[in-house]
């Protein structure tokens, strides 16, 4: 008998489910409501403080600077309708749109970038991104002596001498925006289309504190507005019908957070996202799924290189590293990452200004096993045991697998790969980098200095240990060079020196954006800085949908 | 009864002590702290950030703090959520893994315990064999898997239940249904171990001969003096699933606090880790409480506390 | 084990077959580990022996198909098997030593010093396992003491709180009254009487510890407390392989088997020792 019953009641539900779950007459999509997976909660979105990407995912669609990138990566007019360059590159005169609201229909002014650049030198804010603006007159001074006044704040009795320095920047009026710098800089402009340099409400924040950000405190000036957090869980955003440029024709963005790309790829393939990026796309599914109409894959300017430490034998000698850049096949990378990776050959991409072909070290392990011998490791005999630590991550372990086999077949070398968790990674990189290293580095604006930068010898990222004055020199004069031509050519003097004299790297490949639209998606581009302006993107256009339906 | 809640009650602040004291000291005691990140902030910011937060104080000092927090309820702040504090966060996530882990102790209970008491009963025989294959089943798969296998069966191909996210009641299901696979299965053999024990007692023997029907002996005798092996693991079993498993809110995004026990010691954001260490010890607290009182219902010989 | 138990268990053709399996798996766990030594290979592939077919399906040549490197899968799970076995038996062993001794003693003696044990127990629940493992493998370095002491600190419990419960129930008995009338030790009582009346759950908290032993170790290994690549384990492999479910399920599903087989033998095994061990037993199919 119970056995009846149990059979009654899995029937029961199987039907209660069927007729609840028939999706049949479920719409696949929302006229102007974009959905999209950010993968995990941002940690906040003060762009001050934060430096996560997906924070500026939603930074960047709720906010405008003065400058905006472009998808060919170049920076044009935003806030600022216009901006003079004086004194030769020393000093930029900024003309700001009179017609730009905040979202509280307060007018956007000078002021607010004032104040914004200001607390993001001053120590207390705790940014990520100070360094950025350390171009600007005083700003270098006035950071560290903001951070003495935190240190003194925790000193009782001790007392603060002189004033605080004078910033080189200033709101000359309501409209005008006056910025001068130490020595010109021509990748400055740049700067200000990112993130961190956005303008800010001073009553905002100092009225709301460390809560200013949530939906009912923030204020923004961008084409959209925040208007639902639900934590951990999903964002929403909402067009800015006061948006100076005009409303965009998505009304409703909803951001989820699904961290398990296979989880996010499943909603997407059931309608329930309309655009998914590397954060719902497994490795596995790539593979599947990339003649699929929908999918494109384009590289970004996120280059993964091999690191030495060039204190550490046998790394001390140039030789032995440069065998090393020649006895790695860089094809190997995109067959077994599978996500479509630009094998690299020089440190700077291909997009960029200074780029040369030139500057690749050559696949070649006969010349590579001959520079090993010359070196005194002949056919690796006498090798000290070379260590890599990594991360744990499937794309790390592969990668650094792989590195692991052709070391082996083509130059005999035998390196031993160590894992640990990341903050320990973190810490001992830090403090005494591996042997041999890997890691990766994404530009923070489309500029060659952000990847040459890196391995100065003052660069506090640069775990190479490796440090050259001829090479730092030759940033030096490129970042004040005005020429564009002089300057391309200056920094692939030093992208030589980098990847094929002196070799404290190995490039290895650009990482990849892989994306997949829905076809009632108009409008989603391909921007090498991984950013999505979804104000030029477009859910259902009424010519091409019936009934909910995309006909197309 | 009332003395062992009291009892409890009062032992309970010294092991949450202990607790809080031995987690304190381990999450200093680990390298990596919660600045450290992949791009090297400068020191002086990461200076500033830890006088902000009296990291930089003498540990001696933050312990004292910390305690004295504590004592106001306030569990703190997140290091990498600024803007919330562990309270917001905790009182945000551990309702819906309250409702999910319930629901998958009912599940598995329901489903486990009847399965392994039929397969105890009918020893050996194709009910038995059947029983022994899926519970194997259920702890030898991983949970990512039996997940990702219940979302691509159900949610792409059938299309009857949804496929991730918290929406719904309907969301519940599959999440639920993993969540339980692997307890029901344990369950189901531990009850299934102790009806074999007492099955073959001979004061069951003795009862059966007697002619009570075998619906009667099962119900009143051998459940009640079996249950004991899996009311005892029904006290940890429970808080663990009412504090969340990472791994089905992983795969089903589902914004619970399960989350929170990998992520935050991942991310070194301290009084989120004691935060959720803490929740979860006093619901142990209260769940093996609840056990122990079980005991001298179900087997009045079993003294707990002399 | 001694004659009868062995007569006894034999009569269980279940506990056999699971024998013979798990005795199968442990000849080519350790006959691989040997041919290694010789630079030999049970298999005609390594098992870090990378080559160009990337992720195949099950052939001829790859009787169960090759990963994301090339290197053969059936050599990976052979390899596997050994640190998969031993890890899983080891810590199923140690929480089962510890987890008796302590269980039994806070359930034999009862009163202030259970309650003290068992508020032990709830503290060693409480703290944190995932920072508990980093600490551990810091201090003990890697290698697989790491993963054991690991594996085993988190594990004693469960068995630990399921013996105290036995022992609670089963010390009011007549036969220990009895024991005790005729003035038997307390060590003797609690070995020679109670424990082998407590067995049945005991064992099956031991089978249960393999399959979890086995599949936590590759969240160690996630944390870097476990193997360096290129070796692998059946837990790795599945951790590694579970994304390509319906890609190349391959890679998931054999490990997956494998881990099944083990698990389940072990279980069978596990019965038939219980009721082999059990005086009161009468070994027929049916009860009554």
């Amino acid at each position: 008998m119970s056995r009846h019953l149990f059979v009654t009641l899995v029937t029961a539900f199987m039907s209660a489910l069927l007729v609840s779950g028939c999706s049949s007459g479920k719409p696949k999509f929302e006229p102007g409501v974009l959905r999209v997976n950010l993968g995990t909660e941002p940690p906040g979105l003060d762009w001050h403080t934060a430096t996560d990407f997906t924070s500026f995912d939603v930074v960047s669609n709720v906010m405008i600077g003065l400058t905006a990138y472009t998808n060919d990566l170049k920076c044009a007019p935003s806030c600022a309708e216009s901006w003079d360059v004086l004194d030769g590159g020393k000093r930029y005169v900024f003309h700001i749109r009179k017609n730009i609201l905040w979202s509280d229909g307060k007018p956007l002014t000078a002021r607010d970038f004032e104040f914004a650049w200001r607390r993001l030198l001053t120590a207390a804010t705790a940014g990520q991104y100070p360094f950025f603006l350390y171009d600007i007159v005083g700003a270098k001074e006035f950071n560290a002596y903001t951070a003495d006044q935190v240190k003194a704040k925790s000193k009782p009795g001790s007392v603060l001498i002189g004033a605080a320095p004078e910033l080189g920047f200033k709101a000359v009026d309501d409209y005008t925006f006056e910025v001068k710098l130490n020595k010109p800089a021509a990748y400055f402009i740049y700067l200000t289309a990112f993130c961190p340099t956005f303008p800010m409400r001073q009553d905002v924040v100092e009225k709301w504190g460390d809560r200013w950000t949530e939906p009912e405190n923030i204020v923004t000036n961008g084409p959209y507005k925040l208007t639902h957090w639900q934590h951990e869980y999903k964002m929403e955003l909402a067009a800015n019908e006061k948006f100076y440029a005009g409303p965009p024709k998505v009304k409703t963005i909803k951001m989820f957070m699904v961290p398990e790309q296979s989880t996010a790829y499943a909603l997407y393939e059931n309608n329930e996202l309309d655009y998914i990026d590397n954060r719902s796309l497994a490795t596995p599914d790539i593979e599947r799924l990339k003649h699929s109409p929908e999918y494109s894959n384009f590289p970004l300017l996120r280059s993964n290189y091999l690191g030495f430490n060039c204190k550490k034998p046998p790394f001390t000698d140039a030789r032995v590293r440069r065998a090393v850049a020649m006895a790695i096949d860089k094809r190997i990378f995109p067959k077994i990452l599978g996500r479509n990776e630009r094998p690299a050959g020089s440190w700077i991409p291909e997009k960029l200004a200074g780029y040369s072909p030139a500057n690749t070290m050559p696949f070649d392990p006969p010349g590579a096993r001959k520079l090993l011998a010359e070196a005194g490791y002949p056919d690796g005999k006498g090798l000290p045991p070379i260590e890599v630590l990594y991360p744990n991550r499937d794309d790390v372990t592969l990668t650094v697998e792989a590195v692991q086999d052709e070391l082996k077949r083509n130059l005999n070398m035998p390196i031993h790969l160590e894992n640990t968790e990341w903050k320990v990674y973190l810490a001992r990189v830090k403090k005494d980098p591996p042997t041999l290293f890997r890691s990766n580095w994404g530009a923070d604006y489309p500029d060659p200095e952000t990847f040459m930068n890196l391995f100065t010898s003052y660069n506090g990222n640069n775990n190479t240990k490796w440090s050259d004055p001829k090479y730092d020199a030759i940033i030096a004069a490129a970042e004040g060079e005005q020429d564009p031509t002089k300057r391309a050519v200056l920094y692939s003097q030093a992208d030589h020196l980098l990847c094929i004299e002196q070799a404290p790297i190995v490039p290895a490949f650009m990482a990849t954006q892989n994306i997949m639209v829905k076809p009632w998606v108009k409008g989603i581009a391909k921007n090498p800085l991984d950013l999505q302006f979804f104000r030029d993107v477009s859910v259902g256009e009424p010519s091409n949908v019936i009934n909910g339906e995309d006909v197309h | 009864m009332l003395s062992l809640i009291c009892k409890r009650i009062l032992m309970a602040i010294p092991v949450l002590l202990i607790v809080a004291s031995i987690t304190f000291l381990l999450v200093r005691v680990v390298p990596g702290g919660p600045f450290d990140a992949d791009k090297n902030l400068p020191p002086e910011i990461v200076a500033n950030l830890n006088a902000k937060y009296h990291l930089d104080k003498p540990v001696a000092e933050q312990y004292v703090l910390y305690i004295a927090r504590l004592a106001r309820g306030d569990l703190g702040v997140s290091y990498k959520y600024v803007n919330r504090t562990v309270n917001d966060i905790l009182r945000d996530a551990f309702p819906v893994s309250l409702q999910l882990g319930s629901i998958s102790l009912i599940l598995a209970v329901l489903v486990g315990v009847p399965l392994g008491a039929v397969a105890g009963i009918s020893r050996g025989g194709k009910g038995d064999t059947l029983a022994m294959f899926l519970s194997t089943f259920g702890i030898s798969v991983p949970g990512f898997v039996i997940g990702a296998s219940l979302i691509f069966i159900f949610g792409i191909v059938l299309k009857v239940l949804p496929v991730a996210l918290w929406e719904s009641p309907w969301h519940m299901v599959l999440p639920a249904v993993t969540l339980a696979f692997s307890p029901a299965a344990y369950l189901a053999r531990l009850t299934r171990a102790s009806v074999l024990e007492i099955v073959d007692k001979d004061w069951v023997r003795t009862a059966r001969s007697k002619g009570l029907s075998q619906q009667n002996t099962v119900i009143k005798h051998i459940l009640r003096n079996s249950l004991v092996p899996v009311v005892t693991v029904l006290g940890p079993l429970t808080a663990i699933l009412i504090t969340g498993s990472f791994v089905v809110e992983y795969i089903y995004a589902i914004p619970g606090m399960g989350r929170f026990f990998i992520t935050a010691v991942n991310n070194r954001d301290y009084d989120l880790i004691l935060g959720t260490t803490l929740v979860f010890a006093v619901l142990l607290i209260i769940a093996n409480t609840m056990v122990d009182i079980s005991y001298q219902i179900l087997d009045p010989r079993m003294r707990v506390e002399d | 084990m001694d004659r009868s138990l062995q007569a006894r268990l034999k009569q269980i053709p279940t506990a056999v077959l699971a024998l013979t399996i798990i005795a199968f798996i442990c000849v080519i766990a350790l006959s691989s580990g040997l041919l290694e030594t010789m630079h030999m290979t049970l298999t005609p592939y390594a098992f870090d022996q990378t080559s160009d077919s990337y992720l195949a399906g099950p052939s001829m040549q790859h009787p169960m198909g090759t990963d994301e490197l090339g290197r053969d899968l059936l050599s990976r799970i052979i390899f596997g098997s050994r640190l998969s076995i031993s890890i899983g038996l080891t810590t199923a062993l140690i929480a089962f030593v510890i987890g008796t001794l302590y269980g039994a003693l806070a359930g034999y003696v009862g009163g202030k010093l259970d309650s003290l044990m068992m508020r032990g127990i709830d503290i060693a629940y409480s703290l944190p396992d995932l920072l508990v493992m980093i600490l551990i493998g810091l201090m003990v370095g890697r290698g697989t003491q790491g993963i054991l002491i690991s594996l085993g600190l988190v594990s004693w419990m469960g068995t630990a709180r399921l013996v105290r419960a036995q022992f609670l129930q089963l010390k009011n008995e007549e036969f220990v009254e009895a024991a005790r009338a005729q003035g038997q030790s307390h060590f003797k009582i609690v070995f020679k009487h109670l424990l082998p009346n407590a067995i049945g759950p005991i064992i099956v908290a031991l089978t249960f510890t393999v399959p979890s032993a086995i599949l936590s170790e590759s969240t160690l290994s996630f944390i870097g407390l476990g193997l360096s690549p290129p070796a692998c384990s059946w837990g790795t492999l599945a951790s590694d392989g579970w994304r390509s479910l319906r890609a190349h399920p391959h890679l998931i599903f054999f490990p997956s088997l494998f881990i099944f087989m083990t698990v389940l033998s072990f279980n069978f095994l596990g019965d038939g020792l219980r009721d082999a061990l059990d005086p009161r037993t009468r070994l027929s199919k049916r009860t009554l």
